[in-house]
């Protein structure tokens, strides 16, 4: 049974639709990649099934619930966590603060101190900067940061808008092993990325958003053929 | 001398109050309240409303009083504003502010409402053969033990963590569980009990209370606001302290000239902007409130 379901999802801002028809699943333990190219509605979607926009029309089933239109802090307490683009993190805020954030978002208060400790395991460098304004931290940093500030909330789908973004790709691929991890441990991952090749190869499957629908479903296979890659995710004849 | 320093931290420290009041509503709405003076005004009313029963009760009971205002305030009309245009929102906050100096003419009049509150603080005491008032220094302690109390909540609460965050960047707080209802209606909480605070200082040096008893003090604050960093609780607190300390030194140093003072508070303001348009503690741009 699907962890996540979106069926025919319509979300855009005022009167403009941005998504117009976009549906998937995703099961408990797996990983979903969404591409496309600039503007097709990416980060709209993930917003959408967060909370941080009402859809127009569609559903969201998220363990057996409908979420859609639901409050953002609603929606992470069910246990849906959104690491937006750009990581979002407070950078005014120490790291520590940053993690104890998170913890505001957990359906059960008990356990917090272990599930920070869990995050410092996952992400050693916190531990060294935790008492260092958030700021302060590298790309890499922060952006492990912001994942693990999610985390903490114990999700079990984690959605993440371009974690890749503005990340050197040595640091990409150290953000991309830590996300194997996490799916690892049993939590679900739906990633928005604008590098196609990358998620595409990583995740389970992905999906082309172009028009404000789903074009095309890749698998990791679709990741050595490059202009098969192309013509999806541009268009054929484009 | 001595006094007119005194004079002018308690000011400070006054304005620094009101200041972080205001300060708290605009970090989680992106709200400039009006309305503060209206709550000001209304504690004021209620403190020498009920000078007869011992100070404690009547300052719990202004606080209550206030508290109850001020949410009302935020469930009956903010909340019902809230993601408008920032724009129609400070068009509401003007409104209201002006409804209520109204409201207020209708319950207690138009003419200023009197009575002592704490007779024990008013007068004079000697240190050294220097002349103090006992409420300079009794303004101090209390905006002291008031900046302290609000310090702890802020740096060492949680709600106070979740009140930075929403500060910075509410849309993201949201997506981290913070609920947004609960932590805009403590802001307002809050707003209303430094407003009671406020009043209760004021009442003791003034005890003439209008129906537009706290628009001065509110307006100078917002200037306080502006100066110490618009985002930041505590530029509110560092711009307020800043405003009530030239303010009373403007007044001490210009004698009869004093009339200037607000002309020269205000082209001091247009020299700290010109410099940092973005307040004294301002650390980058604004971040978009959605």
């Amino acid at each position: 049974m699907a962890l996540l379901e979106v069926t025919n999802l319509v979300a855009g801002y005022g009167k403009v639709e941005v998504i117009s028809d976009v549906s998937f699943s995703l099961e408990p333990g797996k990983s979903i990649g969404i591409v496309g190219p600039n503007g097709v509605g990416k980060s709209t979607l993930l917003q959408a099934i967060a909370g941080g926009i009402a859809p127009k029309s569609g559903s969201i089933i998220f363990d057996g619930k409908s979420i859609a239109g639901k409050k953002p802090e609603d929606i992470v307490r069910l246990g849906l966590s959104l690491v937006p683009e750009g990581r979002q993190i407070f950078s005014g805020l120490s790291v520590k603060e940053n993690l104890a954030l998170g913890l505001t978002g957990r359906r059960n208060k008990k356990g917090a101190t272990e599930a920070i400790l869990k995050m410092r395991e996952l992400f050693p460098v916190l531990s060294t900067h935790e008492n260092h304004q958030a700021g302060m931290l590298s790309g890499g940093q922060q952006q492990q940061l912001a994942i693990a500030r999610a985390l903490i909330s114990e999700p079990k789908v984690l959605l993440l808008d371009e974690p890749s973004l503005g990340l050197a790709p040595t640091v990409i691929t150290d953000v991309f092993e830590r996300l194997k991890e996490i799916i690892g441990m049993g939590t679900a991952v739906v990633i928005v990325e604008q590098r196609a090749n990358l998620v595409t190869s990583f995740a389970e499957k992905t999906i082309v958003i172009r028009d404000g629908k789903v074009q095309a479903t890749l698998t990791p296979a679709d990741a050595a053929n490059s202009e098969s890659l192309q013509r999806s995710y541009f268009g054929a004849g484009e | 001398m001595v006094q007119s320093i005194l004079d002018a931290i308690s000011l400070g420290g006054l304005y620094s109050l009101a200041a972080l009041g205001l300060g708290l509503v605009f970090g989680v709405m992106r709200l400039v309240n009006f309305a503060h003076a209206e709550l000001i005004t209304i504690a004021a009313y209620t403190l020498v409303l009920t000078t007869q029963f011992p100070l404690a009760i009547s300052l719990l009971f202004t606080i209550i009083v206030t508290v109850f205002v001020a949410l009302l305030m935020e469930i009956s009309i903010y909340r019902r504003l809230r993601g408008v245009n920032p724009a129609i929102m400070l068009i509401a906050s003007f409104g209201l502010s002006t409804v209520l100096q109204r409201v207020y003419e209708l319950m207690f009049g138009a003419l200023p409402r009197s009575a002592v509150v704490a007779p024990f603080l008013r007068g004079d005491f000697k240190i050294a053969g220097l002349s103090i008032t006992i409420s300079s220094i009794i303004t101090i302690v209390l905006t002291i033990v008031i900046l302290l109390a609000m310090g702890y909540l802020v740096e060492r609460t949680s709600l106070g963590l979740q009140l930075r965050a929403a500060s910075a960047d509410f849309k993201t707080a949201r997506l981290l569980g913070v609920r947004s209802n609960r932590l805009i209606s403590a802001a307002f909480g809050l707003s209303g009990v430094l407003a009671a605070c406020v009043a209760l200082i004021l009442v003791i040096q003034n005890p003439q209370i209008s129906p537009y008893y706290g628009l001065n003090i509110t307006i100078l604050s917002l200037v306080g606001i502006v100066i110490g960093g618009i985002a930041s609780l505590r530029g509110a607190a560092l711009g307020g302290f800043i405003v009530g300390v030239v303010l009373s030194s403007l007044n001490t140093l210009l004698g009869n000239g004093r009339v200037y003072a607000y002309s020269w508070l205000f082209l001091l303001v247009l020299v700290i902007l010109l410099v940092r348009p973005g307040g004294l503690l301002s650390k980058g741009s604004e971040l978009e409130r959605v």
